[in-house]
């Protein structure tokens, strides 16, 4: 089934959100809105639980229909039995769609808890009504300030949009993305996906202003030729993470009892995933690896990257990381090398590519500037520059990792290819665990992608780099 | 409009027998109708017939049993190879009958497969399946015995464009076997990307057909030609 674009529209960006079944003494999903910008109710007939809505101000109903004005979306909290008398109010009061939170549907295999869904199902198909879940944390709306964590953001901007099928790593990816200096326009978690599913929300990106660029988390899909065409048409458009749970037999058993999904041979969905154009990954942090890349750096298709470590066995480690993700570390000009020659410090260093820096860098940044200058005019150096930072002083002198970046970001801007800092630990990353997390997050804050290892760097960067590589070529 | 009428015909005869499962000589006047490169295959009831046929064919030829109860015809004495004249094609015949029957008693023998041999290439696979949630969808591999053990095989949701081609071929880890090794030929790779195109394209035409397997597909330096063919159809109300 296709959903009503509109009221779909009207659900993912409500003006007005009413609450249904929130208990105290948390009130969890009215008190994730206390950033909302719309209209807030709440629809509550237990006696203990109306006083608590009542002191956050937030006006309360006996039912949806009472609500003055238009509802663009329910959220849902109730007890499953009472889930198809809600379903009925919103119909009736043709909201826009409801986010249900409720669960104990078809996941749970139990014939009465099928027929249950079915029933719901039906009630939405018929009125055309969209809904989102069950078994779902919803809908976060960056801008308007809808939320299902409360520590996902409220603010203007969008840098990427998440669809997950699991309601934990739909967080996961909201904070996670966050936390790296990334805006997440919007998140669905779509949980069961038995109305609007996979390929509903896919088609609906396709055109989001607000999706720049897209992350999901599946389990499985329900039709599966109209996600893949969907799927195909929103990956040549922007790019597109996939990270597929239950892609091993018990992992499989395993995403049956969570989404009800069925399984598809891990060989036949990575084939329609590269067929699609998306980036496949694995886990989380992978995920939000190659988020970074995507955010974070230009788009950028060449292969031919300058390797800045700090150290001589740093210098290889990263060239071999590098090369295995499908990099080439190419020599540069003559003219680099002999601009390079002037300055660059060889005893204890070396500039042909990789390089060993610490010497020449120490702690001005003059020479990192030239060596930019140097990197910028060689055009063997197409696909960027991944450089190795230090936190040696850091917590002294933050400056200096400030002047860096800026003499990075300059970079950047003029050559308009990826820079990527590289922070392992056990190289030039050492010092108070505080101090390291902080130097980091100083860096994603600056906007750059950051990894903890230069094989995650490297194979990320790589990942990123194919997809533009294919994007050019359609 | 010809070539539709045979596979139409191929297909409603199977499926108003009840069999789902088409024989080998079936598959390949279907595909042979579809203008997909096959070695030619004809039924031959009787070791006069048979000789009839490898005269017609030229020789040397092939000879395998038809039975919709076999499916490993090697592993019953229902494949002989080099056939070079008629009094060995009928006297194959007549072996093959009395080794079959006595090793599957209860198998139902239609007749024999003659068919021309074809000179050894790079065995490959390509196939196709349907997937419980993505539909018809196309499988490459490098063919032989290891395949199984290796799993090195590229699957590709049916329809392929020819970029999709392009790819199943190329990313398999043996791509280096195709490409020719020690100097070996390699194996025509736009014909093979050409062969998967055509199959898709089949497949998406034919929605009947459910799996359909070309194993081996012998690939030269120039061209490739399928060996083996097996198609299975999807069950029809009834059937």
């Amino acid at each position: 089934m296709s959903v009503d674009r509109n009221r779909l529209e009207r659900a993912l960006n409500p003006k007005s959100v009413v609450v249904v079944g929130d208990k105290g003494p948390g009130y969890m999903w009215l008190s994730n809105m206390s950033e909302y910008t719309g209209a807030l109710y709440s629809v509550q007939v237990d006696p203990n639980e109306i006083p608590g809505i009542e002191e956050k101000n937030i006006p309360n109903f006996s039912s949806i229909t009472e609500i003055p004005g238009e509802v663009d979306l329910v959220v849902c909290a109730v007890p499953r039995q009472i889930a198809p008398i809600i379903i009925g109010q919103a119909i009736e009061k043709q909201v826009g769609g409801v986010s249900m939170f409720t669960s104990g549907f078809a996941e749970t295999g139990e014939p009465d808890a099928i027929e249950l869904q079915k029933k719901i199902v039906d009630a939405c198909t018929e009125s055309g009504m969209p809904l989102v879940g069950p078994n779902c944390m919803g809908i976060y709306n960056r801008e308007l300030g809808v939320k299902f964590s409360n520590q996902q953001e409220q603010g203007s901007g969008s840098d990427l949009g998440v669809i997950s099928q699991s309601g934990t790593h739909g967080i996961g990816i909201s904070l996670g993305s966050q936390r790296l200096g990334m805006k997440v326009g919007r998140t669905i978690s779509i949980g069961n996906a038995v109305v609007c599913n996979e390929s509903d929300y896919v088609e609906y990106l396709i055109d989001d202003e607000k999706s720049p660029i897209v992350a999901m988390y599946l389990e499985g899909v329900k039709d599966g030729p109209r996600f893949f065409s969907a799927l195909k048409k929103l990956a040549q458009k922007k790019p597109v993470v996939i990270w597929r749970g239950g892609g091993t037999d018990a992992g499989a058993r395993a995403a049956h009892s969570h989404t009800a999904s069925l399984a598809t041979d891990t060989a036949v969905w990575d084939g329609m995933i590269r067929q699609s154009g998306a980036i496949p990954t694995e886990s989380l942090e992978d995920t939000l690896d190659v988020l970074a890349a995507l955010v974070h750096a230009p788009a950028c298709a060449g292969l031919g990257t300058a390797l800045v470590a700090m150290t001589g066995g740093q210098s290889v480690a990263i060239t071999d990381q590098f090369q295995r993700a499908g990099f080439d570390v190419p020599e540069l000009s003559q003219k680099s090398y002999d601009t390079l020659g002037e300055f660059f410090v060889t005893i204890g260093g070396s500039y042909r590519n990789p390089f060993d820096a610490a010497s020449t860098i120490r702690s001005e940044t003059e020479n990192l500037e030239k060596i930019l200058e140097v990197l910028a005019e060689d055009s063997n150096i197409d696909g960027g520059v991944a450089i190795e930072l230090t936190t040696a002083g850091f917590d002294k002198e933050p400056e200096r990792l400030a002047a860096q970046l800026d003499l990075l970001a300059e970079y950047r801007t003029k050559t308009n290819q990826p820079v990527v800092a590289m922070m392992p630990e056990g190289g030039a990353v050492s010092g108070q665990a505080e101090v390291v997390l902080t130097a980091r997050t100083k860096v994603s804050e600056s906007g750059f992608p950051v990894y903890p290892s230069f094989r995650r760097g490297a194979e990320a960067l790589a990942r990123t780099q194919a997809y533009w590589a294919w994007r050019y070529s359609l | 409009m010809t070539s539709l009428t045979v596979t139409d015909t191929i297909i409603t005869r199977a499926l108003s027998e009840g069999r789902l499962l088409l024989s080998e000589v079936e598959s390949k006047n279907l595909l042979v109708a579809e203008g997909i490169s096959v070695t030619d295959a004809q039924l031959a009831r009787d070791p006069d017939e048979a000789a009839s046929v490898a005269e017609s064919l030229g020789y040397p030829v092939v000879m395998k049993i038809i039975s919709p109860d076999i499916a490993h015809k090697s592993d019953v004495g229902g494949v002989v190879v080099g056939l070079t004249d008629s009094d060995e094609v009928k006297s194959a015949y007549d072996e093959m009958m009395r080794k079959v029957s006595s090793v599957v008693s209860t198998a139902r023998i239609e007749g024999v497969s003659v068919q021309t041999m074809a000179k050894p290439g790079i065995e490959v696979i390509v196939g196709a399946t349907t997937d419980p949630q993505f539909g018809p969808v196309m499988m490459f591999g490098l063919g032989g015995v290891f395949v199984e053990v290796l799993k090195d095989v590229s699957f590709r949701v049916v329809p392929l464009e020819p970029r999709d081609a392009k790819q199943m071929v190329r990313e398999i880890d043996a791509l280096p076997i195709l490409e020719g090794v020690r100097g070996q030929d390699g194996a025509d790779l736009e014909a093979l990307e050409a062969l998967l195109l055509s199959i898709s394209e089949l497949i998406e035409r034919r929605p009947e057909i459910a799996e359909l397997d070309l194993n081996p597909v012998f690939a030269y330096s120039d061209g490739a030609i399928a060996v083996d063919a097996r198609i299975v159809l999807h069950s029809q109300n009834g059937v």
